[in-house]
């Protein structure tokens, strides 16, 4: 039976139409959940996603009232008993990081602060690339380690933080970060544009230590196809989109393999 | 212009704040028995330091800007020493909220500059003003709702990305210099 994914929607998110359609490009059968629905609905779903957007305008802080909603104590409490798997994106991953679920545990352990740019701040939005690092993170398990994606950014507020000294290499040690910003040749970011916001230890995606709630800044939702990269994306992927455009098609693109890791672990639950 | 001195500007929407009445609707929810706001209200606290003019010039230097509110839709209150009270009502806890290294307004800096020929140096922060119902340990409930710990405590600070400082019955002045985030330290 097709596994059913629920995405999640607060009021304020906006790339709910893009999540829907990564989810049932990967075979799941993705289903819109609005924050009005009840919440003991969300146990009849095998999955999650928190796609992007501002939710409630990211008043006070981005994801800090979502975080404190119904629905995501719902889902936290699917999270601890079944190991339900959550993908939270940009907006979504900031409610994982204000409501505990990643790294996990419960406390709140890391921020996504305010991006850090020289001489300039405020909403940056590009095409970055992004290297998969080892992890038992279920998103990236059919990508090896080293793969390189290049996907879109777009936020205010996206740098992983943590008051306490070395917690980003901390996790990236545990496997937590699975994915990092990184230039073109896949080499770890150390600066900016590569690194577009200033996060610790280059972290893009940081998950849980199981490897099922990944909190992600970048959007692969917007890069399931060939066609979406925007031209000055380069490397491999962009020879790929080169000659699929010759051969006069499409083809898919880097953000699909993150959807297509969470129908493979749900395949094998 | 005067000698080096310091100026509060405490701004707040002339309309509700949907943030005060989202974070108050949220706080209530998170009542955990030990007392939620029974109000909230929210103001931008942006400081000034350096060689500042009279208070009239200041006002209207303030007023001429773009970089420090808008008096189309927003309400302010300069305040000028300790002894000036701060805008807040009888029985308000006022909670400053600053983001770590990001306090300091580099572009109300440079217009300050440009327009005056003097430097002063501008930081900017949050003040969530809370008011309890009668018998709560009001302190204790305002330091318990400032600081995110998990998903049904604290809201206010994220500590890992903010600092906060909890005012006692006078508003310090300067209040963000005094803080270590504001100054630059780290956390």
């Amino acid at each position: 039976m097709t596994a059913r994914v629920a995405v999640l929607q607060f009021p304020g998110v906006n790339c709910e139409a893009e999540a829907l359609r990564a989810v049932e490009r990967a075979g799941l059968r993705g289903e819109l959940f609005r924050w009005t629905r009840p919440a003991a609905e969300l146990r009849g779903f095998q999955a999650y996603v928190l796609p992007g957007g501002f939710s409630w305008q990211d008043r006070v802080r981005a994801g800090a009232l979502a975080a404190k909603h119904v629905l995501t104590g719902a889902l936290a409490e699917q999270v601890e008993e079944r190991g339900t798997p959550v993908l939270g994106i940009c907006n979504g991953a900031q409610v994982l990081v204000e409501s505990g679920l990643v790294p996990g545990g419960g406390r709140v352990d890391v921020a996504l602060a305010r991006n850090r740019m020289p001489d300039r701040g405020g909403y940056y939005a590009a095409w970055v690339y992004v290297r998969v690092e080892a992890s038992p993170c279920v998103f990236t398990r059919t990508l090896a380690p080293g793969t390189v994606l290049p996907l879109p950014v777009a936020h205010a507020q996206g740098r992983f933080t943590s008051r306490r000294p070395g917690r980003l290499s901390d996790l990236l040690a545990h496997g937590q970060v699975p994915l990092r910003y990184a230039t073109v040749a896949g080499d770890a970011a150390t600066a900016f544009p590569d690194d577009p916001n200033g996060s610790d230890a280059a972290a893009a995606g940081v998950c849980n230590a199981a490897g099922t709630v990944l909190a992600l800044m970048p959007h692969p939702e917007r890069a399931l196809d060939l066609g979406q990269l925007a031209r000055a994306v380069g490397g491999p992927w962009a020879e790929r989109r080169e000659r699929a455009r010759e051969a006069g098609g499409s083809g898919s693109g880097p953000g699909l393999g993150l959807f297509e890791g969470l129908a493979r672990h749900l395949e094998e639950m | 212009m005067s000698s080096r001195g310091a100026a509060q500007l405490w701004v707040r929407l002339r309309a509700d704040d949907p943030e005060a009445v989202s974070a108050l609707a949220v706080a209530r929810t998170m009542d955990d028995g030990r007392g939620a706001p029974v109000s909230l209200r929210r103001f931008r606290l942006v400081e000034l330091r350096g060689p500042l003019p009279p208070r009239a010039e200041l006002e209207a230097l303030l007023a001429r800007s773009i970089q420090f509110y808008n008096p189309q839709k927003e309400a302010v209150r300069l305040r000028l020493a300790a002894g000036e009270p701060a805008p807040l009502e009888a029985g308000e806890r006022a909670v400053l909220v600053v983001e770590r290294g990001a306090v300091r307004r580099p572009a109300a800096e440079r217009w300050w500059a440009a327009v005056t020929g003097r430097a002063v140096e501008v930081r900017e922060g949050v003040v969530w003003a809370l008011r309890f119902a009668p018998g709560t340990a009001a302190a204790r409930a305002a330091a318990r709702l400032a600081v995110l710990r998990d998903r049904r405590r604290g809201l206010l600070c994220n500590p890992h990305a903010e600092a906060h400082r909890l005012a006692g019955e006078a508003v310090p002045m300067p209040w963000l210099t005094l803080t270590r985030a504001a100054r630059g330290g780290k956390p």
